[in-house]
């Protein structure tokens, strides 16, 4: 099976509004997920600029698709929704 | 040919306040420089030197001819009641952009002129004699440097260091310091003034009884070497079309180069086909991790990263090394000449009210940056904004 990719954008709006916290994904993922599923940063996914009167940050895209307003929860629960 | 200079200081032991003082100053086309040590240590030599050496420097840059400057000064300074010797020494110098330097010592040991990282020069001096003071005589010296020429400059700290121990009856002195910078460039030819300004105080400092300093100890080194260039993109240009020309810009600047921006990655990813990795940790300290790309020194997050780097610069001693912001401070300082480019696009997310106010107008902090980098650090610094 394909790895789940997740890309946690560490670029200066989604970092200052909280993706600074989604690093504990880095170790909290390979112990609920295995190997099944890979987390690394991003230096910007560019949802920002393309949607900044109504931000949402932070960003993270899990295989393509963006998860807005990230929390931990929010993710661990997308990437249990694609397994 | 460019001048790198810098130095290096250690306080007398049990002081709080350093007795010498350095300053130094590029201004188009030249490079002057004073290092002065006041009499006494602490507070009052503190005060006493930072005068004499703020004043020579103004003077000499407002355009007065060095050894006039000096004259006034030495006719001027007064004496101590206790000691009845003036209150300060100190070496000045004028380095223009052709390799001409006026040298001015009143006091001070003698500098040391290494060629070639071997051979010492011994410059013939005029002495010029204090009209108010006779026992104050200045030496004058007028000499023309050239490429891996260097020049090396100490308070009395550094000679007479390890004075009264059993094998440095009478210190260090000039011989003692011309063998230790002599084995330093042959163990390191291409050492920077910033090591070896260090590297001598050290040095000075082990030499001494109890390896405490005996007095204020202060060097300061010049090398004359092709400058080590470097530049750093950070923003968007503003605009869009421009976008490949300036990448490629980048792509062909002769030496090491800077992204600071997550856009501005993105997008000198897109123009050169260069792929951006992040590692597999996504922070290090407070700030994002830098990530990498093939051919560039460093890149890193943008405002967030350069809001730190400029705090950084303004108190060196809280450099954390391990995060983005001080891998940026050391680039910038194994740097002579840094070039920014600064792209004038704005992030309309960045203006979020919601978001911390910390977060910078890019141009500002680019703006403090380069004037820390100029005048505290002594680097050339040019700024584009495109």
């Amino acid at each position: 099976m394909k790895q789940i990719e997740v890309k946690v954008c560490l670029g200066t709006s989604c970092y200052v509004m909280g993706s600074s916290y989604l690093q504990e994904l880095v170790d909290i993922v390979p112990s609920k997920f295995g190997d099944k599923v890979s987390v690394i940063g991003h230096n910007c996914l560019g949802q920002c600029t393309a949607n900044w009167e109504h931000s949402e940050a932070p960003y993270v895209d899990i295989d393509g698709e963006i998860i807005s307003n990230a929390t931990i929860e929010k993710v661990l629960e997308h990437i249990e929704r694609k397994l | 040919m460019f001048i790198d200079i810098d130095f290096a200081q250690q306080k007398k032991h049990n002081q709080n306040a350093y007795g010498d003082y350095f300053s130094s100053k590029r201004v188009p086309g030249r490079l002057i420089a004073v290092l002065s040590d006041g009499l006494g240590s602490g507070i009052k030599a503190n005060i006493l030197s930072c005068m004499t050496a703020t004043m020579l420097l103004k003077f000499i840059e407002a355009g007065a001819n060095i050894q006039k400057a000096c004259e006034v000064v030495m006719n001027s300074l007064p004496v101590c009641k206790i000691r009845k010797i003036s209150y300060s020494t100190f070496s000045a110098l004028d380095c223009h952009d052709d390799g001409t330097v006026q040298i001015v010592e009143e006091g001070n040991p003698q500098f040391v002129w290494v060629r070639n990282n071997k051979e010492i020069l011994n410059p013939q001096a005029q002495t010029i004699t204090s009209n108010t003071f006779s026992n104050r005589h200045m030496q004058f010296y007028n000499i023309k440097l050239k490429k891996n020429d260097r020049l090396i400059f100490c308070s009395d700290g550094v000679t007479q260091s390890g004075l009264g121990s059993p094998n440095l009856r009478l210190g260090l002195r000039r011989e003692g310091l011309i063998e230790f910078i002599l084995k330093k460039l042959e163990g390191k030819p291409d050492i920077s003034s910033r090591e070896l300004s260090k590297l001598i105080v050290d040095f000075a400092c082990r030499t001494e009884v109890d390896k405490k300093a005996k007095d204020d100890i202060s060097a300061v080194a010049i090398y004359c070497r092709n400058p080590r260039k470097s530049i750093v993109f950070t923003g968007p240009p503003y605009h869009t079309d421009k976008d490949n020309q300036y990448a490629e810009l980048f792509k062909n600047f002769n030496g090491k180069k800077a992204i600071c921006g997550g856009t501005t990655a993105n997008v000198i990813s897109r123009e050169l086909n260069i792929p951006v990795n992040t590692r597999i940790s996504l922070t290090s300290g407070s700030l994002p991790q830098p990530m990498e790309m093939k051919g560039i020194d460093l890149v890193t997050e943008g405002i967030l990263t350069l809001t730190r780097t400029s705090e950084y610069l303004e108190a060196p001693e809280t450099v954390a090394n391990n995060d983005a912001a001080g891998q940026l401070v050391k680039f910038f300082l194994d740097s002579d000449c840094i070039d920014f480019m600064v792209g004038a696009k704005i992030n309309q997310a960045h203006y979020d009210p919601s978001l911390p106010v910390e977060i910078e107008i890019r141009k500002n902090i680019i703006k403090k940056i380069s004037k820390l980098l100029e005048e505290k650090f002594i680097k050339k610094v040019t700024v584009q904004y495109i």
